[in-house]
């Protein structure tokens, strides 16, 4: 190698250097970055481990809070943050955290059901690391994710995914999808390990209800609705019913596919007692054709791109140039949960769940979704949990 | 300014940068992550370390099943083992052009349709197959040209084709009851490539053949080849038939601890270093190639350009789209590799769903045609391993020449498949 040639590799290998370093301190942040969560008197934090050893101490030991109100009554369980790369489901769960005051029953509330998930972005899918809802204090930042755990926590995959106990043959890199991983064994993947947790706490707390918040690309068939299992049909049409005439938005609802495994809907209703939904929102942000990929695109919701798809026919939700912004989408999911409270009180007079201060659709739109975010730094310190 | 015009110039900016690259000669590679940090600057973006660093892991993966799988075929040649096999397997099936066409395409069908990947397919038992052809009076150029059409059929062939699994995941349908589906066109297609390519040629001269062979070491025998295969098939089975009892240890591994028998159960002495330092230097152009495929995607991603091209190809008329087919999946595959299964499967098989077509066939006759574009530039890379493969010194243009036919033929049967997925239903049931 002569002295030009060493110049050269020195100078690209410095780059590189560079390269490697600015991006590993960004992926280190990012995997790192605490987002905080105030909490209420009413609210009680326990972690995921506490219900299965297998997960104590991981990554996926996620925080669960118990909101429970002074009478006896139903409980209801609320899973954000299944696929992290639909931020509205986590958000969603942060706004009844912090705003929701239970004075029968009890509420289960997850804000990162595949924590490890919320620790990474997609290779290839550009999406921001960080994003940030603003409030009257100047705004609050939290963790983009992925749809799958993060490599670092579970890898390799194998050549095909093989989901126990249905045996049926999915995507390799589905083995890392919790959505697709209910309801997990005891000696399994860490993302088996963490739905296997989930429903030792599902069946130890005598859940009556999951509700599982998801958003989709609007391309994708099963958007703007309530899928449910068998057992939660009735549950699922009259919270339908309800919205579509009271509350200013339609959702319609889906019946789980017997013969498609490893869903929440499918496989919490199969082995617990507990009636299992899937709640979807649109998300413009997720569609294929989607435009520049950022931050903004991603809370507003605006896409001409998708917005030109729709005009040809191709999607399954409306869109306009006014897109699907957060505040919507996390309106439709906290009006759908209540409802579907409201239906589950008709049904079962005798064993209600009564939730008060959550805002509904037409409030987070007015208002914005920030105003329902508390200022971790006008509270205690005692009452801020990082998730 | 509106998003398309945004997108459409920085396209502009990329292209005109990519061929600008290629014209002061930098290598192909090089163009694209030139091209991909131009694009990221056109779209305001001027210091996007995080988005290279995780644009290029995108494929790290397959990388690893590259240099893995390599470093077992490597060992194995140097032990004398393939030359063992290649002189056993003339011996045994000379007389018989037509068994030999068979049995050749079956050796080529089976290590991708269990991994879902060509490049297995190409480098486990792609060398050996090309040496059996070249004695059979096939040029080494058709050479290439068959080992890389049935390799890429046997990518989309059951039980694992990846555009198939990527795409049925990405529209949440089942990846159930594609098995004959995806069989049907695969084995067609590579009965049809053998002996379109291969039937012509000369009787094998068994003497020349022996004569021109190395001799491999006194001690190599049957038991010393077929245990690394034992090893590695006997992996993928047991997470097969037993998956949830056994460790999930990936490809990559399951490639290095045949290699690794392979080496213990060599009769002469390697030098694994060597050897290993080899496989890198001979896979760095197409490791290079992924890695920048996967940056450059990333910028395309976050700049708006791929969802540009995805939203300007799906809205032609219905009849372009299906008419269309035949080259702009291939053409994906040669940018995006299987992220072309995500970016343009997914939206295709709902387009197609709303239009009342079979998604499961329609989308197995697209699993079908996409493989084709793994000879494509850019990236081109199961094409240039194959010909690296085969010892192939023409040009490769005549390369992709030999396989215009066969690659015609494929294609028109993924887009019949498309077109009459309907009345193709009862395949789904079978």
């Amino acid at each position: 190698m002569n002295r030009k040639d060493i110049i050269r590799k020195s100078l690209i290998g410095f780059v590189g250097l560079v390269v490697l370093v600015v991006a590993g301190i960004r992926f280190y942040q990012h995997r790192h970055f605490k987002e905080q969560v105030v909490i209420g008197d009413q609210v009680k934090v326990k972690k995921l481990g506490n219900y299965f050893d297998g997960v104590k101490g991981t990554f996926n030991d996620c925080n669960i809070y118990f909101i429970e109100g002074t009478e006896p009554g139903a409980t209801m369980m609320i899973l954000g943050g299944s696929h992290p790369e639909e931020p509205a489901g986590r958000l969603t769960a942060l706004v009844m955290v912090e705003n929701a005051r239970i004075t029968k029953g009890r509420l289960i509330v997850v804000l990162s059901a595949n924590r490890s998930a919320t620790s990474v972005t997609r290779p290839s899918a550009a999406y921001p690391q960080l994003f940030t809802i603003p409030t009257a204090w100047g705004g609050q930042q939290f963790r983009m994710g992925d749809r799958w755990s993060n490599p670092l926590d579970q890898w390799p995959d194998p050549e095909v995914y093989i989901h126990y106990p249905g045996k049926q043959n999915l995507a390799y890199m589905d083995i890392r999808n919790l959505n697709r991983a209910w309801p997990g064994r005891a000696n399994g993947t860490l993302t088996e390990k963490t739905t296997f947790a989930f429903m030792n706490l599902i069946k130890q707390e005598k859940v009556d209800v999951v509700i599982d918040l998801h958003e989709a690309e609007l391309q994708y068939p099963v958007i703007n609705t309530i899928v449910t299992h068998e057992k939660g049909q009735d549950l699922a049409t009259m919270a339908s019913m309800t919205l579509t005439d009271f509350e200013g938005f339609s959702i319609g609802t889906e019946f789980s596919p017997k013969n498609l495994h490893g869903l929440s809907h499918r496989e919490i209703g199969d082995y617990s007692d507990a009636i299992s939904l899937l709640l979807e929102a649109p998300e413009p942000f997720l569609d294929a054709t989607r435009g520049i990929t950022g931050a903004e695109q991603l809370l507003e919701g605006k896409d001409a791109f998708v917005v030109k798809a729709g005009k040809h026919g191709l999607l399954y939700a409306p869109i306009d140039d006014k897109g699907w912004p957060i505040a919507t989408r996390v309106g439709r999911h906290t009006s759908t949960v209540l409802q579907i409270m409201q239906s589950w009180n008709e049904f079962h007079p005798e064993k209600e769940l009564v939730c008060e201060g959550v805002p509904k659709y037409t409030e987070l739109i007015a208002k914005g979704l920030g105003a329902f975010l508390i200022d971790p730094g006008s509270v205690a310190k005692g009452k801020v949990v990082f998730e | 300014m509106d998003m398309y015009t945004s997108a459409a110039i920085i396209l502009g900016v990329m292209v005109l940068v990519y061929f600008i690259a290629l014209w002061v000669k930098l290598s192909t590679e090089l163009a694209m992550l030139v091209a991909a940090l131009a694009g990221a600057v056109a779209g305001g973006h001027f210091f996007p370390a995080r988005h290279v660093a995780e644009g290029a892991i995108t494929y790290l993966d397959i990388n690893l099943i590259f240099i893995c799988a390599t470093l077992f075929m490597n060992i194995l040649k140097e032990s004398g083992g393939v030359a063992f096999v290649v002189r056993s397997i003339i011996k045994t099936f000379h007389n018989s052009r037509v068994l030999l066409l068979i049995l050749l395409s079956i050796l080529l069908l089976i290590p991708g349709a269990l991994t879902g990947a060509g490049s297995v397919t190409v480098l486990i038992t792609g060398g050996m197959v090309a040496v059996v052809l070249n004695y059979m009076g096939i040029s080494k150029i058709k050479t290439a040209a068959i080992i890389f059409l049935i390799a890429g059929l046997s990518a989309a062939a059951p039980p694992v084709s990846l555009w198939a699994m990527m795409t049925a995941a990405g529209v949440n349908m089942p990846y159930v009851g594609f098995f004959w589906p995806l069989l049907i066109p695969c084995v067609t297609g590579a009965l049809f490539t053998v002996f379109f390519l291969g039937w012509k040629g000369t009787k094998i001269d068994v003497g020349k053949a022996f004569e021109e062979l190395p001799v491999p070491p006194e001690k190599m025998n049957w038991t010393r080849i077929i245990i690394p295969f034992v090893i590695f098939f006997g992996l993928m089975f047991m997470g097969r038939k037993w998956p949830h009892d056994t460790p999930v240890v990936g490809l990559p591994l399951m490639f290095l601890f045949a290699a690794l028998a392979s080496y213990l159960l060599s009769p002469k002495k390697l030098d694994f270093f060597r050897i290993s330092a080899d496989t890198i230097k001979q896979l760095l152009p197409l490791i290079g190639t992924l890695t920048c495929v996967g940056i450059l995607v990333q910028i395309m991603t976050l700049t708006g350009v791929r969802g540009l091209l995805a939203i300007t190809f799906i809205t032609l008329p219905a009849y372009l789209v299906i008419g269309s087919l035949f080259f702009f999946l291939p053409i994906t595959e040669s940018v995006l590799m299987y992220g072309s299964a995500a970016v343009f499967g997914v939206p295709l098989v709902l387009l197609f769903n709303s239009m009342g077509l079979n998604p499961i066939i329609a989308l197995a006759g697209m699993s079908v045609i996409w493989p084709l574009g793994d000879a494509l530039p850019p990236t081109a890379i199961i094409g240039r391993l194959t010909v690296d493969v085969a010892g192939a010194k023409d040009s490769y243009g005549k390369f992709l020449k030999q396989c215009i036919v066969p690659a015609i033929v494929i294609m028109i049967l993924g887009t019949l498949m498309v077109l009459y997925s309907k009345q193709l239903g009862f395949l789904t049931g079978l």
